[in-house]
């Protein structure tokens, strides 16, 4: 009877666990896959696991990842525990109250906290600045750096202030559970009181404290917001890599290191298990292991005569470990560097590390989420970038709000490649900010084996013929721009009636179910499988997505013939920017025939230079031994009587922003 | 000694004070000012706009906090029951999961409830859509869904406190009402229940408060039509709509009500002051 109830139970575990790793399983076999897609499967290959290593990106933020998890961890893990303590010997009145404080950081949202922290580092730092300065002004000793930056400490301090309250929540139960007796009782038999805090209060309390290490270990690979705004330019976590991506495609490289993280915390795990299930066996049969080598010297070390050895074991320690930090940063302070903030997946990462042997520069490249994630960083103050890589209508915003530096074209010859078709544009009038990184075209991506006509229109997403298999994009001008053009306004037009004309065509449209739902880089999952037959995105994605369309999937790409949206992504160099002449040269490099051809095959986005452009088809002949599909090419370089039809997007004034801003909330009330 | 003890918490005290409180203050400072940080409680009477989000937000977070506490209680009760192996492995790999990126982990879920996706495959492969003449079963984009993806992501933070809570208990206290006459259904009424109360409330609150400001689940499993107050806040930081003042104000309100719901619930776990969380 008994046995068969615990048959029963143990089912329905091993069920949940289905549940817990179903997902988790199918994550490590799509990093096995061929394709880029994390839902189409293409075949079994190791191709991602060796770009893995070579991706400098993801491997520097694994580096950081690890480095910052375990440091916050060991620091959050001693001072919670001697938190916990403290508190535990406080009055019931002041400790609840103490207590009640702990757990603010965990009834906050992630991002709160993130943009608070990030708020008062900034201001501690323009109080550190005005501090310096003035100190630096009164004596010359002593030079105070005036200028700090958030950077990896700040990261950390924020890791470790997240951490703590999660030990202290483990640590607190033992120490109510422990008999508080027993400390009085060891210092009565002649312990010390750090004996008796050693020998008898850390073992009771220890597994909270090992509970509560891993709990805050676990937290601090998840976390990517309170990173986010934290990190500054110079450090980024793998978490903050993996959200940089999602402007673009999520690639299964990611998955292939989220594996490989994921098997060796199982193996660590596994032989833990099985070294401490070896050691209960033992106990309950009794036996006593020989003490080995290592146990014996152990104990040797325990006795009262070698304590000064134990304690200069661990200075010595502590130092070598500050040392190696102070030397890791020095040795990458030391060189010049550029921080260059750009979108995931929007590079040919060779391209950095040419540009780093080439120029002695060292390039920090971080990523952003999108244009607005970018600009409230920005905003906020918390990041020290060079280069940042907006699109037209950011870069029209952050030019009215006086946030960018004028660059200095005789320091960029490679400008003059760049077709004049790019130059001079309304969000950059005279051309004094910007040079141009892509361009594109914003269309309608359709499932032809779903949709049997050929679509021409933006009507297509609203007529309701498709409903229930429409992806609408996710971000309010696109969405509410490609009504508009449906409507033969202008995505620019500042008049409320149009906008809200617009507006009612979206949502009557979503009322009636049209929509299935609201996506961004989703859209490369749902297109691929054939889980929707309609959305709109941009040229250069579609053709990532035709390389990955499942069986049954064949995907077609138009501009409407309302016109479409065009866009640019430029760099710039924001305000101020600390390192402005290696901004410079990085910018030039980029603009280069060369590098411009080799991302034009990396992302498959048009190239503003007018060589590459037109040597692209030669380029990938040579590279792949077969010529280009001139329609390929001219989805990806839409041609002038395309471009004739599309208007691009000019930055808005602040009223006609906000009831964008209202009616897409609203949208998502309704 | 207890004096000397105390002095351990006084550079928390001080370090709280520094990174919790003076943080939280920036946030009140954000809500109660305008753009130009002149006062205003504008911020407050505009979210009149989002009472929709709200309660969908704490309904949707409800839901999930019962699910996780249908399936966390057994599960936490028959792991108290099994052997010291067994435990260590099925507590070590109800951790494992969070080592993977949240968002990859949502992401795999898509694939598996998206209307073409593993699960839709599978009924169609077992002729179950044939039976109900459907081309498939619409999952993605539900509530349901998005409550399927906060019971993913958070039920560990259901289990783990549960199950500490039942392995503690004082097995003597089982046999002493046995011995008095109480079957096994009255002991795990008037016996275990109530004893492993504290773990219940903890797990609830940690499921609870991290459910309701959740983002990106709702937007990734819900298609973005199941707006929360998670992705309301993220999109005044992070979005389009790039309002902070009104982003901490939103997050003020939440977390009042949040912390309103703890402490009325906490009074009602038997009186116990104590902070039970974990």
């Amino acid at each position: 009877m008994k046995r068969q109830s615990r048959a029963g139970s143990r089912l329905l575990i091993g069920l949940m666990f289905l549940f817990l790793y179903a997902p988790i399983v199918l994550l490590i076999i799509f990093s096995f896959n061929a394709g880029d897609s994390s839902a189409v499967w293409k075949g079994f290959s190791l191709h991602w696991y060796t770009k893995l290593f070579q991706n400098r990106l993801i491997m520097e933020s694994v580096y950081t990842t690890l480095l910052v998890s375990l440091l916050a961890t060991a620091i959050a893990t001693v001072a919670g525990t001697f938190a916990a303590i403290g508190l535990y010997s406080l009055g019931r009145r002041r400790r609840e109250a103490l207590l009640t404080v702990n757990n603010i950081p965990m009834m906050n949202a992630d991002i709160v906290t993130g943009v608070s922290l990030c708020l008062f580092f900034v201001a501690f730092f323009q109080g550190w600045g005005a501090f310096a300065r003035w100190f630096n002004s009164i004596q010359s000793a002593v030079v105070l750096p005036d200028r700090l930056v958030l950077g990896f400490t700040t990261l950390l301090l924020a890791h470790i202030s997240f951490n703590i309250p999660y030990v202290i929540l483990n640590v607190a139960p033992k120490l109510r559970q422990m008999d508080r007796n027993l400390m009085d009782a060891a210092q009565d038999l002649g312990c010390t009181w750090m004996q008796a805090f050693w020998k008898v209060m850390l073992p009771e309390i220890k597994p909270g404290i090992v509970s509560g290490a891993l709990i805050a270990f676990t937290m601090s690979i998840d976390d990517f917001i309170i990173s986010y705004f934290t990190a500054g330019s110079a450090s980024s976590t793998l978490a903050m890599a993996i959200y940089g991506m999602t402007k673009k495609r999520v690639t299964p490289e990611v998955n292939a290191i989220s594996t490989l993280l994921f098997l060796s915390v199982l193996a660590l795990l596994v032989i833990s298990n099985v070294k401490e299930a070896r050691q209960e066996s033992r106990d309950r049969r009794g036996i006593v292991r020989r003490p080995s080598a290592l146990d014996r010297l152990r104990q040797k070390l325990a006795e009262p005569r070698f304590r000064w050895v134990r304690r200069g074991a661990a200075g010595a320690l502590a130092c070598a470990f500050l040392a190696s930090v102070a030397f890791l940063s020095h040795a990458t302070g030391s060189r010049p560097v550029v921080n260059v903030c750009s979108w995931g997946e929007y590079i040919d990462e060779d391209l950095i590390i040419q540009f780093e042997e080439a120029t002695g520069i060292r390039v920090n490249y971080q990523t952003a989420e999108s244009n607005e994630a970018l600009y409230s960083l920005l905003k906020s103050g918390g990041a020290d970038y060079d280069v940042v890589v907006p699109s037209d209508y950011m870069i029209g915003r952050l030019i009215a709000e006086d946030m960018l530096e004028p660059l200095d074209y005789s320091q960029i010859p490679n400008f003059s490649l760049i077709d004049d078709r790019f130059k001079n544009l309304s969000y950059d009038p005279d051309n004094r900010y910007t040079v141009p990184y892509t361009w594109g075209t914003l269309g309608i991506i359709y499932n032809t084996e779903m949709v049997d006509e050929e679509i021409t229109s933006w009507g297509a997403l609203y007529d309701g013929k498709y409903a229930g298999n429409v992806l609408l994009i996710n971000n309010s001008r696109d969405a509410l721009g490609e009504a508009l053009m449906y409507l033969g306004y202008s995505v620019n037009t500042t008049d409320p009636a149009e906008i809200r004309q617009a507006y009612e065509l979206v949502a009557d449209a979503n009322r009636r179910g049209v929509f299935q739902g609201r996506v961004m880089d989703e859209v490369f999952q749902k297109m691929e499988g054939g889980n929707a037959a309609i959305a709109t995105y941009y040229a250069g994605d579609y053709l990532s997505m035709v390389d990955n369309q499942a069986d049954g999937v064949d995907l077609a790409f138009v501009v409407p013939e309302e016109g479409s949206n065009w866009f640019v992504d430029a760099m710039c160099v924001l305000k101020d920017a600390p390192h402005y002449d290696a901004a410079m040269e990085w910018i030039n490099f980029i603009a280069s025939t060369e590098a411009n051809l080799a991302n034009m095959d990396y992302i498959w986005y048009a190239s503003p230079n007018r060589v590459a452009l037109e040597q692209y088809p030669a380029y990938y002949e040579e590279l792949y031994g077969e010529e280009l599909d001139p329609e390929v090419y001219e989805i990806m370089a839409a041609p002038p009587e395309t471009l004739e039809r599309c208007e691009a997007y000019v930055n808005l004034p602040a009223e006609t922003l906000n009831l964008y801003n209202t009616l897409w909330t609203q949208l998502g009330i309704d | 000694m207890k004096s000397k003890l105390s002095w351990f918490a006084v550079p928390y005290v001080g370090w709280m004070a520094l990174m919790v409180v003076i943080p939280i203050l920036i946030m009140v400072v954000y809500a109660f000012t305008t753009a130009d940080f002149e006062g205003t409680t504008e911020n407050f009477s505009e979210m009149g706009l989002y009472a929709s989000v709200f309660v969908r937000s704490f309904r949707l977070a409800l839901i999930a906090t019962l699910v996780c506490l249908l399936i966390g209680y057994p599960v936490s009760y028959w792991m108290a029951r099994e052997g010291p192996g067994f435990q260590r492995l099925a507590m070590a790999l109800i951790m494992l999961p969070m080592w993977m990126n949240f968002l990859l982990r949502t992401y795999s879920w898509m694939s598996i409830l998206e209307n073409n996706g593993l699960l839709n495959q599978f009924f169609r492969a077992i002729g179950l859509l044939d039976l109900l003449g459907v081309e498939y079963i619409p999952m993605i984009g539900t509530p349901g869904a998005v409550v399927l993806g906060m019971v993913y992501n958070y039920l560990p933070f259901m289990i783990l406190p549960i199950y500490s809570v039942i392995l503690k208990l004082d097995g003597s206290l089982l046999e002493a009402a046995r011995d008095l006459g109480a079957d096994s259904g009255r002991v795990f009424r008037k016996v275990i229940l109530p004893l492993s109360l504290p773990g219940v409330l903890s797990g609830v609150t940690m499921v609870f408060v991290p459910s309701v400001s959740t983002f990106a689940i709702s937007r990734l499993l819900g298609g973005g039509a199941q707006m929360m107050l998670g992705d309301l806040i993220e999109q005044q930081f992070l979005g389009g709509a790039y309002d902070p003042h009104l982003g901490a104000a939103i997050s003020m309100v939440m977390m009042v009500i949040v912390v309103v719901c703890m402490v009325v619930m906490n009074r009602f776990g038997e009186g116990e002051g104590e902070a039970v969380l974990l």
